[in-house]
């Protein structure tokens, strides 16, 4: 063991982090180490404190401490529309695009049978649920134009088809500042396909 | 070993790291491969939406004797998956026999006929809608290609061979049919005279055929297939919830 037994079993924790390896590691440990003990305590609260207060909201499974979120709770945003995305992190990527806008579903996870993953094992039936009960009026399916998340925006219009919701899918495309000359033949074919009139 | 060019069906992927892709594939002149495809989650240049599941590509790649993965070096897609993604039955019927070639078969063993059996069910899938008789049909080439076809023929115990009529127990732990003899003390499952001919000979061109074929054939061969090989497929359960 190099260094005393505390300080090895930091960098240890801290190498499972994602993106540290065991020198940056050791960096962080000795930076903890010479830090203020204000500084140090405040840091093992938070981590402490996301798992105790972090949990889902009861209504669109988006990660919160207050339920329903900060999101949910909003009046100014838009009630009849509902915004579908795969994981929280999407949510907040859309956010950023478009703030106070829209209400979201988090649907944690896409259908996917190679994973044994069916439309009951994420948060499907809740988003049925929500619809009914909520009186949602349009859904933009945003989960990511891979063959599960397709598999899963293809699934979820068939399945709402008896409401009368306006489904939409975001667009997918040459992306804003590309060259047409290295976007692949069916990315183009979706863009051409999804053409608008101006 | 070196840089290699192959056709291959991607059998699945999973990420790995911030930006790199784990990818299963079944390729015509290697067989079953792994690879990692580096920066195959965000690059746009080089693999974009080449390396999804059922997805038929031209793929090079470098193989290292010491490396149990292989690093993919680019893939352009020669038959895309495109038109599954419409009915969760398709990506189902896909996900099954992707999953089928992916835990049957052992790394680099290559079989050519599997590899086109795997690429005509996955074009077949998205041209037309595929019956459980289909699914039955393939499963059994399929089967016939790894070498663990079921003897429809002869009965396994006695090896006599038997008249189309006479084709009434099946014995899973046996893997195949039973004589009249034979079936005394040999465990077996009897079915309806004529089902098991018709299992045997079906191909999808004779037609729409009964429930009760489909059920006592998909029966038949979770069976035998889970007694023989111990193989659980993932898919499986939902294909069976999907397809009825």
């Amino acid at each position: 063991m190099l260094y005393p037994e505390p300080i090895e079993r930091l960098i240890d924790h801290l190498t499972r982090l994602p993106g540290i390896g065991r020198k940056t590691a050791t960096r962080l440990a000795f930076f903890l180490l010479n830090a203020k003990d204000t500084y140090t305590s405040d840091l093992g609260k938070s981590i402490s404190e996301i798992k105790e207060r972090i949990r889902l909201c009861s209504r669109c499974f988006n990660i919160t401490d207050i339920d329903p979120c900060h999101i949910c709770r909003d009046e100014k945003r838009d009630k009849t529309v509902l915004c579908i995305v795969e994981e929280p992190s999407h949510l907040m990527v859309i956010e950023s695009a478009h703030p106070g806008i829209y209400r979201y579903h988090i649907l944690h996870g896409v259908i996917n049978p190679l994973e044994g993953i069916g439309p009951d094992e994420i948060r499907i039936p809740e988003m049925k649920e929500r619809i009914v009960r909520e009186g949602i009026k349009e859904l933009i399916i945003a989960t990511n134009p891979t063959m599960e998340g397709n598999t899963t925006a293809h699934y979820i219009s068939e399945l709402t088809k008896p409401f009368e919701v306006k489904i939409t899918r975001i667009a997918s495309g040459i992306p804003i500042g590309g060259d047409i000359v290295y976007i692949d033949p069916l990315t183009i074919k979706s863009a051409i396909d999804n053409r608008r009139s101006m | 070993m070196g840089l290699c060019k192959d056709t291959a069906m991607i059998l699945s992927t999973r990420t790995f790291g911030e930006s790199d892709k784990i990818v299963r594939f079944f390729s015509l002149n290697e067989g079953r491969l792994t690879g990692i495809a580096k920066g195959g989650k965000k690059s746009q240049k080089r693999f974009t939406n080449t390396l999804e599941p059922f997805n038929c590509v031209r793929i090079e790649f470098f193989e290292k004797a010491t490396a149990s993965m292989v690093r993919i070096e680019n893939a352009d897609i020669e038959e895309s998956n495109s038109g599954l993604e419409v009915d969760l039955k398709k990506v189902c019927i896909a996900s099954f026999f992707s999953e089928f070639v992916d835990r049957m078969t052992r790394e680099k063993e290559r079989n050519e006929a599997l590899f086109e059996t795997l690429r005509t069910v996955v074009l077949q899938t998205k041209r037309v809608e595929l019956n459980y008789s289909d699914i039955l049909y393939y499963e059994l080439q399929m089967l016939d290609h790894l070498g663990y076809l079921p003897n429809f023929v002869r009965c396994v115990h006695c090896g006599i061979e038997l008249a189309e009529g006479e084709r009434l127990g099946f014995s899973k732990e046996k893997g195949g049919i039973v004589c009249l003899a034979c079936s005394r003390f040999i465990p077996h499952r009897r079915y309806p005279q004529g089902f098991i001919p018709q299992l045997a000979s079906y191909s999808p061109d004779k037609g729409r055929t009964t429930e009760a074929f489909e059920r006592m054939g998909r029966d038949i061969l979770e069976d035998f297939v889970s007694f023989h090989l111990d193989v659980r497929l993932k898919s499986y359960r939902l294909l069976k919830k999907v397809a009825g």
